[in-house]
């Protein structure tokens, strides 16, 4: 079935409509989504909340870019407004558990690079972050990237750039063995 | 060199980074429409309520909405003075217990987050009206951006609140995100399809008559005026 022709349908309150669009997108939101949660429960209520969100606006997609570009944008906003919401409840409480600092002088083993590139990975900050995951690991174009986050694909490919410098900088005792 | 070879392994491990398992594709439907059930059903019981300042504007002069109307202004009437009676009714001071300190500390957040959205959404609606005019009358729209963007941040801020409970001001808040974020994107020398499409985007969604609807008369200051 035709996109358009789908999304009319599910306009005029077809819930087979609406589970089709559902099935053809949600792989590709859910692997976004929880590339960048990391975590089932979020990636679960993220992914419910970018079609909830989609099914109420659809409304108002216009057609300009692809709507799996569409619902790509709607999830990486629902994505990162949420993990902004879970790090400051996390700030705070961690504010309160700094009150009783407790010595952990327990030396931990270096870690490889897989593990030491996705704590790298995780201290990108969120733009940077975003960039790097649909390109480098999901294999998003810039185009769509720039359309997602709504920036220019040069700045898409500016914030990739430095965020595989950053990534080098980090782990560049790897590149010295 | 050694960076071509780092590169390699950074693309290589980044392939396993946060790996996602089989989507849980059941569970989430069911999820999305016991959701979007109860979305429908909130807006159904609201819609009950607020059509009727609409439907006076729009038929008042046919006489099977008066009553109504009426009922609904005798029913703030009251509604006011039972408020006002008891605000200024005198009680003997008492100490209060400690539960009824934990019990009233949500209520005075809640009643903050309710002033706090009132004004944003008094501000959007200000906003959006006088950029509606400036694209009809072709004015300089530069200057919006930089308003939008202010905007975008108060509601950002109001979206993440964990006060943000209400299911009609959440989405009537994403729905404005939208909005916002497409006017903070405008170039400097916007194009007029992109201006078109904004302001198309805003009437379909019914943004502006939902944020007049959801500001308390009198907040705004162009409210009707243009």
């Amino acid at each position: 079935m035709e996109e358009r022709e789908l999304i009319t349908r599910v306009l005029a309150g077809d819930p087979s409509a609406e589970r089709a669009l559902y099935d053809a997108h949600v792989d590709r939101v859910f692997r976004l989504v929880y590339r960048m949660a990391g975590d089932m429960d979020k990636a679960q209520d993220y992914t419910q909340e970018t079609f909830i969100r989609a099914f109420s606006r659809l409304q108002s997609f216009r057609g300009d870019s692809a709507l799996s570009t569409w619902l790509g944008s709607i999830a990486i906003s629902v994505t990162l407004n949420g993990l902004r919401k879970v790090r400051r409840r996390n700030e705070r409480e961690l504010d309160l558990d700094a009150a009783a600092p407790v010595g952990h002088t327990v030396r931990e083993a270096e870690p490889d690079l897989k593990v030491r590139l996705n704590q790298a990975i995780d201290d990108l900050p969120d733009g940077y972050r975003a960039v790097f995951v649909m390109h480098d690991v999901e294999g998003y174009t810039h185009e769509e990237i720039a359309t997602s986050l709504g920036v220019h694909p040069g700045t898409s490919k500016a914030q990739l750039f430095r965020a595989r410098a950053r990534l080098r900088e980090v782990l560049a005792d790897f590149a010295k063995d | 060199m050694m960076d071509d070879r780092l590169d390699d392994q950074l693309r290589d491990a980044a392939r396993d980074y946060n790996e996602p398992p089989e989507t849980p594709r059941e569970e989430m439907w069911a999820a999305i429409q016991a959701e979007r059930a109860g979305i429908k059903e909130a807006e159904t019981t609201e819609n009950d309520l607020s059509v009727l300042p609409i439907r006076r504007f729009r038929h008042f002069r046919r006489f099977t909405v008066r009553p109504l109307a009426w009922g609904a202004g005798i029913a703030a009437l009251l509604a006011l003075g039972i408020g006002l009676g008891r605000l200024s009714v005198h009680r003997p001071r008492t100490t209060p217990a400690p539960v009824a300190v934990a019990a009233v500390a949500p209520r005075v957040s809640s009643t903050a987050y309710h002033l706090a959205t009132t004004e944003h959404l008094s501000q959007s609606e200000t906003f959006l009206t006088l950029f509606k005019a400036s694209v009809r009358g072709q004015g300089d729209e530069r200057l919006a951006s930089a308003t939008a963007r202010q905007l975008l941040a108060t509601n950002r801020l109001l979206l993440d609140s964990p006060a943000a409970s209400d299911t009609r001001t959440r989405l009537l808040l994403q729905d404005l995100e939208l909005v916002l974020a497409e006017i903070a994107q405008l170039s400097s020398q916007p194009r007029s399809r992109d201006l078109q499409l904004i302001t198309e985007g805003m009437e379909q969604g019914g943004v502006l008559s939902r944020l007049r609807t959801a500001v308390p008369a009198g907040t705004s200051a162009t409210q009707g005026a243009l």
